[in-house]
């Protein structure tokens, strides 16, 4: 594919020349030129904590706490290759997209537009029909239920209002995420590792781990009209799911990574009056300048770090403790293999626990539901809050009048919206969206990745300047991974007549 | 001297006191028998709690260097091994009045230490995270935390300048 050339009225791979008193700018698209600034220095690897702790904190859910265990107990620990390149996969594409995100300070969102205006309001319109519904508080509050006896829906109720008024509170979001999430990942991380060390064997980790390389291995089961949209689904959940990899973005630049620093930070309602001015676009620093490639190598290093020790890191780890958690309870209890099997996600949750405390290690049962409501709350944490910046995100620039009200208020109107959407749908209606458009809900969530993969070859290709660009390697990559979304859910469509399970 | 020591140690005292206990306060609320939750939870909170002292200690000595992995790595492989044999022992003998290792003495040890690593990486990420607040509160008052401090400042700084020079030979090649 040649994508040498920006559109329209761009200069090709350089930066618009400045002539006495024009502002350099750089064209991308048809939308407004972003003007060239400086560019930031990267910060040091000491700085082990960045923006990647949301897409951790949102990644690490249920697909590797249930689905991947659910998996290597059927088909055995050799299906865990399909989750290596699911979570390979996600790295690269975390990559890309802090690419644009670190080059302009702009959303991917914005940078869709710039592509092409309809691909933006498709991702506007998914976000709404996938996230509005609060089916993914249920685990998390059913698990809190197990534990202490308090019905989930209070839980749940209780939750989101307390996510809404923090939000409101607090002076600016991103820092105060940033150090809840971590302190609670942190906290996953050393319990899931102490949860296995309890229960686990030396057999169970070691035919985890050898399971992820063996490439090819598909059973024949698993090629059924019942186990294959399971499968998608599952690579679909390995790592962040949906638009997750998008929301990203707007994190990247609420930390100030790159260009993002120019970009003023989103602040909580009681304190958008204090908001700063935010740019109608994003900026372009000078990639002719030597000095500012060789800071965009540093942020492009620290980035790479985020996502090769963090992100690929952390989840293969839960991911793997889980798998030997779900092992352990299956040869301890023969019956919960049956009910894990079964598919009903909170049966096979609480037959887990009570396996544990059955055989012995009575602490284990209460642990390993903590666990699940903790990784139910850094999910419910994470996804409002990123539903809202993205919504607020596309609104803010793409809706008129919506600069009148300003990004805080905006966010803070889609938050609010959403929990009351959410409380409304918890007490009256069904959790998960109206059953009739459940499939189309798992459809959409799942094409929505293969399509972002398509706007991310669009985006970094034609709207960045040419030094730059991804490599050719990397559009292999990305191109692969949007085959293998929209190629896997597109076959069990037609083959199976059946949407990811 | 020793107290000032011990306040810097709270950070890793914390954090191996609640990696043990947590077990234990979620399991009386899952309505199990209270001894035998206390027992579990003590016998994991002790050792995990020394060893966490131990880890906060020798990086006030400089023994470690803030933030940096492999040191924590290899503390934690040999510490967390002998603080789980330590938690079997004494709940085995406690409870069921017998020991009973899955895999024999040796494959336990080696499949705990296996573990460890992840419960290195979590125990790093959350101890880098609460020390340095720790030392900016205790600095007025003990001139150890101040330098502990300085040495992070340092260190971040010491770090990002050897990458400069890298990048600059590389630059010159």
């Amino acid at each position: 594919m040649d994508t040498s050339r920006t559109p329209a009225a761009a200069e090709p791979g350089e930066a618009a020349a400045a002539s006495g008193q024009e502002e350099k700018v750089w064209r991308a698209g048809g939308l407004e030129p972003m003007p060239i600034r400086t560019l930031p220095d990267a910060p040091p690897s000491i700085h082990i904590l960045g923006p990647t702790v949301f897409l951790v904190a949102l990644g690490v859910g249920m697909g590797e706490s249930y689905m991947w265990p659910r998996l290597v107990l059927l088909f055995g620990p050799e299906i865990r290759w399909l989750f290596l390149i699911g979570v390979t996969l996600q790295a690269v594409v975390m990559l890309e997209m802090a690419r644009y995100a670190m080059a302009t300070g702009e959303s991917i969102f914005f940078g869709a537009a710039r592509v092409f205006k309809p691909l933006m309001w498709f991702f506007f319109v998914v976000a709404i029909l996938v996230y509005i519904w609060p089916g993914h508080l249920s685990a998390g509050a059913a698990a809190f239920e197990q534990i202490t006896g308090i019905p989930w829906v209070i839980t749940a109720v209780a939750g989101l209002i307390l996510v809404g008024v923090v939000f409101s509170l607090a002076k600016v979001i991103y820092n105060l995420l940033e150090n809840v999430l971590s302190i609670l990942i942190g906290t996953l991380v050393v319990g899931t590792a102490v949860v296995a060390a309890m229960v686990g064997t030396w057999g169970d980790v070691t035919s985890t781990i050898t399971g992820m390389f063996a490439f090819g291995y598909l059973p024949q089961q698993a090629l059924s009209e019942a186990w294959f949209p399971v499968i998608v689904g599952s690579i679909a959940f390995a790592g962040p799911s949906g638009m997750q990899q998008m929301w990203y973005t707007l994190h990247l630049r609420d930390s100030g990574a790159g260009m993002g620093a120019h970009i003023p930070a989103v602040r909580g309602l009681r304190h958008a009056g204090e908001e700063e001015a935010m740019p109608s676009r994003g900026f372009m620093f000078d990639t002719s300048n030597p000095e500012e490639m060789r800071k965009w190598k540093g942020w492009r290093r620290w980035v790479t770090f985020d996502a090769l020790l963090l992100f690929w890191g952390i989840t293969m780890l839960v991911t793997v403790s889980f798998t030997v958690i779900a092992q352990a309870a299956a040869r301890n209890t023969p019956g919960v293999r049956t009910v894990i099997e079964s598919g009903e996600r909170e049966a096979a949750l609480n037959a887990m626990a009570d396996s544990f405390a059955s055989a012995g290690s009575s602490v284990l049962g209460g642990v390993f539901l903590g666990f699940i409501a903790l990784i139910g709350l850094n999910a419910t944490l994470g996804l409002f809050d990123s539903f809202s910046r993205g919504q607020a995100d596309m609104s803010f620039h793409f809706v008129r009048g919506a600069k009148k009200l300003g990004m805080s208020r905006l966010y803070a109107a889609f938050l609010w919206g959403v929990i009351a959407f959410g409380i409304l749908i918890l007490l009256f209606g069904p959790a998960d969206g109206p059953s009739g458009i459940l499939d189309t809900l798992a459809f959409l969530s799942t094409f929505a990745m293969g399509a972002y993969c398509v706007t991310l070859l669009l985006v970094n290709n034609r709207m960045l300047p040419k030094p730059i660009r991804p490599k050719i390697w990397t559009n292999l990559i990305i191109g692969f991974g949007a085959v293998f979304y929209l190629g896997m859910l597109l076959y069990s469509l037609f083959a199976f007549g059946v949407v990811v399970g | 001297m020793p107290t000032r020591q011990a306040e810097l140690a709270l950070p890793g005292a914390l954090i191996g006191v609640v990696a043990g206990a947590v077990a234990g306060g979620l399991t009386l609320l899952a309505g199990q028998p209270a001894g035998w939750a206390a027992i579990s939870a003590l016998t994991l909170a002790l050792p995990l709690g020394l060893l966490g002292t131990g880890y906060s200690i020798l990086l006030g000595q400089n023994l470690f260097r803030p933030g940096v992995f492999a040191p924590a790595g290899l503390y934690w492989l040999a510490g967390f091994p002998l603080a789980r044999l330590f938690q079997e022992t004494v709940t085995g003998l406690a409870v069921f009045g017998h020991v009973s290792l899955p895999g024999g003495v040796a494959g336990f040890l080696a499949y705990q230490a296996m573990v460890s690593l992840g419960f290195a990486i979590g125990f790093l990420w959350l101890h880098e995270r609460l020390m340095p607040h720790w030392l900016m509160r205790l600095r007025e008052r003990n001139p150890r935390a101040r330098e502990l401090l300085a040495a992070y400042v340092e260190h971040a700084e010491a770090l990002w300048l050897a990458k400069e020079r890298r990048r600059a030979r590389k630059g010159a090649r």
